[in-house]
């Protein structure tokens, strides 16, 4: 292999970029505002852990959390629950009336959820919804459904047909075929499909925000940390409570570094 | 493959409840554009085109629309040779790939919110920017980053770079790896240089996939800088960092006025299918 030092330097650098504002914020959440002020990028010169306890009392990080818990499990079960025999169908016909289905989710795959934010805000108004967890249990799992049915499609279609055959000749019905047979050979994409929704459902914000609002016995994570800024922000809380927040992530991402990343990147892949 | 297309019913939960959370909302942004509606607590009026015609004379949907054009026309010509430049030493395994794999990636477990709180942190008058700046002997660079209206904007787009470049890169190497080894060599022996290799082989290789990630970045870029915006400038100093995406939001919320709010919806869509169909024939695929 030729020693190419141009493109190492560069890709160094950008990695150097992308980890100094982590840097900071790791260092800062152990600091007074004082001294992040005066010694930006020093280690702490003493650690002051209760910024970590500040944080989480002030922005009643517990009950967000458990609001953010609840919401993406619920959610996740929902979109499964809906997109799997979707994908089952799918993958079994191919009719025009399946491709029609198939174009109307990669069309809305393309379109951001952003677009319909007010409408949605109104529709959460008019289901009496409005200010609850239960809308975003429902509402997320929408938002999720064409990338989740497209993929759980492409897996389900690996499944050969000389097996569903000799199932159906023992007498299977949809259902048995569904659970016996489809969804164990297409697990890497359930899998795939799972983490992906979750991390997006998980980081979820604009909509948080303007439907379940920030009244901290429903607000998530993310609403709940931003009302840690204000005229005299403790910069050192605030940090405090972003890695808090971001911790449980990099946290399943260690534990599942592989999986997550190819469950990510196959979001993205889909063609 | 059945014959019968009754398991297609299966489909129909999805159907409908995507029909009434995204494409229902979709729909009715059409229809409140044509109204007078001062806030969700009031009754709206049917008043047609009017507020088209207040929206295209208001000068702040004007500076709206520069500082989109700004944002996607900066952020993703940026963002993409970059990620692709990247992705593509990634998928020569160099030394320590692994540790640079990891942290291009990281940013994409970052949320919005989580995101918009780093960077307050950095860029705030006594943050990280100056504070290495001072370091460097360079005070006289120091500067109110989000405050200025001459830096507001850059500094978004900044964010959206630091975010974007690596995870795409991550995307493009993953991609890149079901490119044969073969190809690749034999260009190299026939000693066409690193440079050329990358952009006159690998890359018409993948460019479907390239068009694909460039297209969601666009939309991304382009719909999704709002939640940044109201985390970090609430679109200014005066309207220095007001894109579509955050009129949208600050005029139905902050502004009280729907109408006008789901016009500028309406325009920010149109500007998506506007970008997608450049991006789509910039980025045509081979013809084979």
């Amino acid at each position: 292999m030729r020693k190419r030092p141009l493109a190492t330097v560069l890709s160094w650098l950008y990695a150097l970029i992308l980890a100094a504002p982590l840097y900071y914020l790791a260092v800062s959440a152990l600091k007074t505002n004082i001294e992040i002020f005066t010694r930006p990028f020093a280690l702490p010169a003493a650690w002051l852990w209760e910024n970590f306890h500040t944080a989480w009392e002030t922005a009643r990080l517990g009950q967000a959390l458990l609001n953010s818990v609840l919401i993406s499990l619920v959610a996740i079960v929902l979109t499964l629950a809906l997109a799997v025999p979707a994908a089952y169908a799918l993958a079994r016909t191919d009719s025009r009336a399946a491709r029609v289905i198939t174009g109307a989710f990669s069309a809305g795959f393309l379109i951001p959820p952003f677009a319909a934010l007010i409408p949605t805000v109104v529709l959460a108004i008019n289901m009496g919804l409005f200010g609850t967890r239960e809308f975003q249990m429902l509402f997320l799992p929408a938002s999720a459904l064409p990338l989740s049915v497209l993929l759980l499609t492409q897996f389900m279609r690996t499944v050969p047909a000389a097996l569903v055959e000799s199932a159906a000749l023992d007498g299977a019905g949809h259902w048995r075929l569904l659970t016996r047979v489809f969804v164990p050979i297409a697990r890497p994409g359930v899998v795939s499909v799972t983490i992906l929704q979750l991390l997006t459902f998980w980081n979820e914000y604009l909509f948080a925000l303007t439907i379940t609002g920030t009244s901290p016995d429903v607000r998530t994570v993310q609403v709940a940390l931003p009302t840690l800024i204000s005229d005299a922000t403790n910069l050192g809380v605030l940090a405090a409570g972003t890695v808090l927040t971001v911790l449980p992530v990099y946290v399943a991402y260690s534990l599942m570094n592989r999986r997550m990343q190819e469950a990510l990147t196959a979001g993205a892949v889909k063609e | 493959m059945t014959r019968s297309p009754r398991v297609l019913w299966l489909t129909v939960p999805s159907l409908v409840w995507f029909a009434v959370f995204s494409v229902g909302p979709l729909v009715a942004m059409f229809v409140i554009a044509t109204l007078r509606w001062k806030g969700l607590l009031y009754e709206p009026t049917y008043i047609g085109l009017d507020n088209v015609t207040k929206v295209f004379a208001d000068p702040t949907f004007h500076a709206a629309v520069r500082n989109s054009l700004i944002q996607v026309a900066v952020a993703i010509p940026v963002m993409i040779p970059l990620a692709f430049m990247l992705g593509y030493h990634l998928n020569t395994k160099p030394r320590a790939y692994r540790i640079l794999s990891v942290l291009y990636f990281s940013p994409g477990l970052i949320s919005i919110s989580m995101t918009g709180m780093i960077f307050y942190g950095v860029l705030s008058p006594n943050g990280g920017v100056n504070g290495l700046l001072r370091g460097l002997g360079l005070d006289s660079l120091a500067n109110a980053w989000l405050a200025d209206p001459a830096t507001a904007l850059p500094s978004l787009i900044a964010i959206d770079l630091w975010r974007g470049i690596g995870w795409t890169a991550v995307l493009f190497a993953a991609r890149l790896a079901s490119v044969p080894g073969e190809v690749i060599e034999a260009a190299q022996i026939d000693g066409a240089g690193r440079f050329r290799t990358m952009w006159q082989v690998a890359f018409p290789m993948v460019k479907d996939y390239v068009r694909t990630l460039t297209m969601l970045q666009f939309l991304w870029t382009l719909f999704t800088s709002a939640a940044l915006i109201l985390l970090l400038t609430k679109g200014g100093p005066g309207t220095s960092s007001t894109t579509l995406s955050y009129l949208v939001y600050a005029k139905a919320f902050s502004m009280r006025d729907l109408g006008y709010s789901q016009v500028v919806g309406v325009v920010l869509l149109l500007f998506g299918i506007a970008g997608m169909a450049l991006i789509r024939a910039l980025l045509r695929g081979d013809t084979r």
